[in-house]
C-alpha cells in the first residue's frame, strides 16, 4: 500500500494506476483457496463414451464426485496434473450431459447438485479495491475461472437437459439452494454474473414453488443495494431476469407486482450507479406501462419526484427514458401527466448542461412525441415557449440554439394563433422588465449624483430631490427616502464639523 | 390637427404605393407554374415566406423586417426567372437586406449565423454576392411602403378620433394576420392600402363598433377605393384568416428539419427498449400437471412469500382435489 515515494506525497496527486501497480497482491485473492485435509491428487478414471451402458452410471457418479475436489488457483505452479484432469472431467461430463439421453438417473441428482455446490458456493473475498469504481476499474476475475466456467456449463446442460425433472431436482435445488445462488451475483467477474443470469433464469421458469421466494429475495437485495449499501454488482443481471419475468405478467397485474414497481424498481433509479443498470431498469418500467397503461401517471410521477439535481449524466439517462415511455404511452395517460412532465422538460431545456438540453430538445424529433403535442398544444405550448425563446437567445452552445430554431419552428406550424399570442405576451413581460431595470439604474445614477454633489455642497437639497424622484419609483426605495430623511433632520441639527456629517451620510449611503 | 395631418401621409403614401408593388406579370407567370416546374411556384413562394416568418420570429426582428422581407422578395421574384435551388438564398438575402433597413445594428444577426440558423446549403459570400444583385434589380428602393405602412396609418388614424372607447383596435392581432396573408402570394397582388383595410374592416366588424367603422368608411373615400374591390380582398383575407386562427393544428412537415446532434448524444439515442432481451419471457401462472404435487407442497407449507399479504402468488384460485389426494410425497422444506 505504501510504495509511494516521498516525492509522490508531496505531489498530493498520486496517479491511481501507479498506486495500483505498487499494491502487492493479497494472497486470499481468491476464494477458492480452501485447505484440504490431504492434497489430493486425481487420478485419470476411463472416458465415458468408452466405458460399456452398465457402467456409465457408477463411472458417472465417481466422476462427479472426484469433481468435488477444488484446487488453488492463486499458486499457478502447484497440482498441474490435477487441475488439469478434473478440467478434462468437467469438460467430458459436460459434454456428456448435453449429448445423451437417460443419463439423469434420479440417484445422479444428489450427486450433480453435490458437486455444483461445492465448486461455486463459496463466500466472495472481500475487493481487492474498495474503491472500485465499476465503470473505470478492471474487474477482479475469478482466479478458478477454468474450472468454475465448465461447472456453470454443466449446470446450465444439466437444467436444460430435455429428461430434467423438477419433482426430483426440487429437493435439492431448494430455497437454500436458491439463497446462495443469489449470493453469488456480487461476484466481481462479469463472466461468472452472465451465467449466473442464465442459470437463475431457467430455475425461475422450471420451479415454480420457487417463483415467490426468488422474487421475495430480489425483492431484498435491491431494497439493501438502494437504502443501505449501494453495493451490489449483479444488479443489471438480476433485471434483466426481472425483464423476462414482467413481460410474462398475467393480466390484471397482481397488487403484487404494481408494489414491486413502485417500492422498488422507481427508487432504484436514485442509486449513484445508474448507468451500470439503466438500459435494463428502463426496459423494466416500460414493459410494466405496456402491461398496465394506467401504472403511467404514478411512475412518471415518481421519476418526477426523483429527478436529478445535480448529476448530468443522470439527467440524460432520465430523459432517455421519459422518451422511451412517451413513446408507448396512452393519449388519456399523457393529458394525466402532460404539465408536471413539460414544466421539467422545459428546466432542462434550458439546462446549461448541452447535452442535457440537447437530449431534451431532440424529443421534438419523435413523430409520436409530436402529435401528443400536437393534441395538447394548448397546454404544452405555454409551458415550453418561455424556457424556448430565452434559451435561443441567450444559449451559449450553438448547437442547442440550432435545435430551438427547429423546435420553435415545429410549434408555430403547429398552431399560430397561440404561438403568435405567447410571443407578443413574452415580449410585453421583457419591455416590462426592461424598464424596470432602466428605472432602477436611472435611480441609482441618480443617487450617485446627489452623492457627488452632497459631498460637495453638503446641502439640504439631497433630502428634497430624493424625496420627488422616490414618489415614482418601488418599494425598495422607500427604504432609502425615510433613511435620508433621517439625516436630513440629523443633519439640520448637527452641529458638528461639515466633514463629520459629511463622512457620516457618504458613509451610510455607502452601506446602503 | 393630428387626424388632418395623418389623413394626408395616408394620401401621400396611397399615391406612392404603386412603386413598389410587384409587377404583376411576374406574379401570375409564378402562380400559373407547375410544382416541381423549372420554375418558381406557388408554393415555393410560400413556403419561403413562412420560413422567413419562423426566421423574423426566432431572431427577434420586428413585422415591419418581415414584411419589408417579403416585398423585396416579391418585387424580385415578378422580375427575375429564377431556378427554384436559388430560392433559398434569394429569401435569406432579401431577410438580411430587410433587417439592416429596418432593424439597430446591434440587434441584426450576422450572416453566418443566419446560414446555420435557416440550414441553408450556401456560404456567406454567395450571401452577399446575391444581396448585392436583389440591391441591383430593385434599385435600392428598400423603403418601401407596405400594408403595414398602412396599419399603422389606419391605427393611428384611429386613435385619434376616439375619446374614451371601449374597444380598442388590437394591433398585434392585426399584424399577425397580415403576416398570414403575406405567406400567401395572391395577396401580394392586392394593393397595400386596400388588403390593409380589409384586414382593418374585418377587425372592426368582429368587434362590431359603430364608430370605428364609421372612420374606416371616411378613409375608404379620401382614398378613393372602390368598394367592389375592397369586398374583392375582404372576401380572400377573411378566408385565410379564418384558417389560420382554427384552433385545428397542421401537422408540421417537420423532416424539411435537419436535427443535428453532438456525437455523445447520438451515441446514446439507441433505446434499450428496442435491444431485443436475450432472455426468453417467463410466462406467469404456467400451471403445468407435472408440478401439482408442488403446488399442494406449496400451499400446505406456509407460504413463506410476501405475496401472502399482498395477494397471493398461487398461479390459480384453487389446486385440484384428486392430486391432493393422491399425493405421495411428504414436503421436504
Amino acid at each position: 500500500m505504501s510504495a509511494i515515494t516521498a516525492s509522490e506525497k508531496v505531489d498530493g496527486f498520486t496517479r491511481k494506476s501507479m498506486r495500483k501497480a505498487q499494491k502487492q497482491k493479497k494472497s486470499q485473492g481468491s476464494s477458492q483457496f480452501r485447505t484440504q485435509s490431504a492434497c489430493l491428487e486425481l487420478s485419470t478414471l476411463p472416458q465415458l463414451k468408452d466405458a460399456p451402458s452398465t457402467e456409465q452410471q457408477e463411472l458417472f457418479a465417481q466422476k462427479l464426485q472426484q469433481c468435488c475436489v477444488l484446487f488453488d488457483f492463486m499458486d499457478s505452479v502447484t497440482d498441474l496434473k490435477s487441475k488439469e484432469i478434473k478440467r478434462a472431467t468437467l469438460t467430458e461430463l459436460v459434454d456428456y450431459v448435453s449429448t445423451n439421453r437417460g443419463v439423469l438417473t434420479e440417484q445422479s441428482y444428489p450427486d450433480i447438485t453435490h458437486m455444483i455446490c461445492t465448486n461455486i458456493f463459496r463466500t466472495l473475498p472481500p475487493s481487492d479495491n474498495p474503491d472500485f469504481d465499476p465503470e473505470e476499474d478492471e474487474p477482479t476475475l475469478e482466479a478458478s475461472w477454468p474450472h468454475i466456467q465448465l461447472v456453470y456449463e454443466f449446470m446450465l446442460r444439466f437444467l436444460e437437459n430435455p429428461d430434467f425433472q423438477p419433482t426430483i431436482a426440487k429437493r435439492y435445488i431448494d430455497q437454500k439452494f436458491v439463497l446462495q445462488l443469489l449470493e453469488l451475483f456480487d461476484s466481481e467477474d462479469p463472466r461468472e454474473r452472465d451465467f449466473l443470469k442464465t442459470v437463475l433464469h431457467r430455475i425461475y421458469g422450471k420451479f415454480l414453488g420457487l417463483r415467490a421466494f426468488i422474487r421475495k429475495q430480489i425483492n431484498n437485495i435491491f431494497l439493501r443495494f438502494i437504502y443501505e449499501t449501494e453495493h451490489f454488482n449483479g444488479v443489471a443481471e438480476l433485471l434483466e431476469i426481472l425483464g423476462s419475468i414482467i413481460n410474462g405478467f398475467a393480466l390484471p397485474l397482481k397488487a403484487e407486482h404494481k408494489q414491486f414497481l413502485m417500492k422498488v424498481l422507481i427508487p432504484l433509479h436514485t442509486a449513484k450507479a445508474l448507468a451500470l443498470f439503466h438500459a435494463q431498469l428502463a426496459y423494466c418500467v416500460v414493459q410494466f406501462l405496456e402491461k398496465d397503461p394506467t401504472l403511467t401517471e404514478p411512475v412518471i410521477r415518481g421519476l418526477l419526484k426523483f429527478w436529478p439535481k445535480t448529476c448530468s449524466q443522470k439527467e440524460v439517462m432520465y430523459l432517455g427514458e421519459i422518451e422511451e415511455i412517451l413513446d408507448v404511452i396512452e393519449p388519456t395517460q399523457f393529458k394525466k401527466v402532460q404539465e408536471p412532465l413539460f414544466k421539467q422538460i422545459s428546466r432542462c431545456v434550458a439546462n446549461p448542461h448541452f447535452q442535457v438540453a440537447e437530449r431534451a430538445l431532440y424529443f421534438w424529433n419523435n413523430e409520436y412525441i409530436l402529435s401528443l403535442i400536437e393534441e395538447n398544444i394548448g397546454t404544452v405550448l405555454p409551458i415550453m415557449f418561455g424556457s424556448l425563446y430565452r434559451i435561443s437567445k441567450e444559449h451559449w452552445n450553438p448547437t442547442i440554439v440550432a435545435l430551438v430554431y427547429n423546435v420553435l419552428k415545429t410549434l408555430m406550424e403547429m398552431n399560430n394563433t397561440l404561438f403568435d399570442e405567447l410571443t407578443a405576451s413574452y415580449k410585453a413581460d421583457r419591455q416590462r422588465e426592461k424598464k424596470k431595470e432602466q428605472e432602477r439604474e436611472e435611480l441609482w445614477k441618480k443617487l450617485d449624483e446627489l452623492r457627488l454633489r452632497d459631498t460637495q455642497n453638503n446641502s439640504h437639497g439631497v433630502s428634497n430631490a430624493l424625496n420627488n424622484s422616490s414618489n415614482n419609483n418601488n418599494n425598495n426605495n422607500n427604504a432609502d427616502s425615510n433613511h435620508h430623511d433621517k439625516n436630513a433632520d440629523s443633519d439640520s441639527a448637527a452641529d458638528t464639523t461639515k466633514d463629520g456629517v459629511t463622512t457620516e451620510q457618504g458613509a451610510t449611503m455607502e452601506t446602503k | 390637427m393630428e387626424a388632418f395631418r395623418l389623413m394626408k401621409e395616408l394620401k401621400t403614401n396611397f399615391d406612392q404605393e404603386i412603386k413598389y408593388l410587384p409587377k404583376e406579370a411576374g406574379l401570375a407567370l409564378i402562380e400559373s407554374t407547375q410544382e416541381n416546374g423549372r420554375g418558381i411556384s406557388a408554393k415555393c413562394r410560400n413556403a419561403k415566406a413562412e420560413d422567413l416568418w419562423s426566421l423574423t420570429s426566432f431572431f427577434g426582428y420586428s413585422t415591419q423586417t418581415f414584411v419589408l422581407a417579403v416585398n423585396l422578395l416579391d418585387r424580385f421574384l415578378a422580375i427575375m426567372r429564377v431556378q427554384p435551388k436559388h430560392l433559398a438564398c434569394i429569401s435569406i438575402g432579401c431577410l438580411h437586406i430587410a433587417a439592416k433597413v429596418v432593424e439597430q445594428e446591434c440587434n441584426i444577426s450576422s450572416t453566418h449565423e443566419l446560414i446555420r440558423i435557416s440550414q441553408s446549403k450556401f456560404t456567406v459570400s454567395d450571401l452577399s454576392r446575391m444581396e448585392k444583385i436583389i440591391s441591383e434589380k430593385l434599385n435600392f428602393q428598400f423603403k418601401a411602403i407596405t400594408a403595414l405602412t398602412f396599419l399603422h396609418l389606419y391605427h393611428a388614424i384611429t386613435l385619434s378620433h376616439t375619446s374614451d372607447r371601449k374597444e380598442v383596435l388590437n394591433q398585434d392581432k392585426l399584424e399577425a394576420q397580415l403576416k398570414a396573408c403575406l405567406c400567401r402570394i395572391v395577396f401580394s397582388k392586392a394593393k397595400p392600402s386596400v388588403l390593409a383595410l380589409s384586414l382593418l374592416t374585418l377587425e372592426i366588424e368582429a368587434l362590431q363598433s359603430v364608430d370605428m367603422l364609421e372612420i374606416a368608411q371616411r378613409i375608404q373615400r379620401h382614398l378613393k377605393i372602390s368598394e367592389s374591390e375592397l369586398q374583392h380582398w375582404r372576401g380572400l383575407v377573411a378566408q385565410c384568416i379564418s384558417e389560420y386562427s382554427s384552433p385545428e393544428c397542421s401537422k408540421p412537415d417537420h423532416k424539411k428539419l435537419v436535427w443535428i446532434v453532438s456525437r455523445r448524444t447520438a451515441q446514446n439515442l439507441h433505446s434499450s427498449y428496442y435491444s431485443v432481451p436475450e432472455l426468453p419471457t417467463i410466462p406467469e401462472g404456467g400451471w403445468d400437471e407435472s408440478e401439482s404435487e408442488d403446488w399442494y407442497e406449496d400451499v400446505s407449507s406456509g407460504e413463506e412469500s410476501l405475496s401472502s399479504s399482498l395477494g397471493s402468488d398461487a398461479e390459480g384460485p384453487y389446486f385440484p382435489m384428486h392430486y391432493r389426494c393422491q399425493s405421495r410425497k411428504t414436503p421436504t422444506f
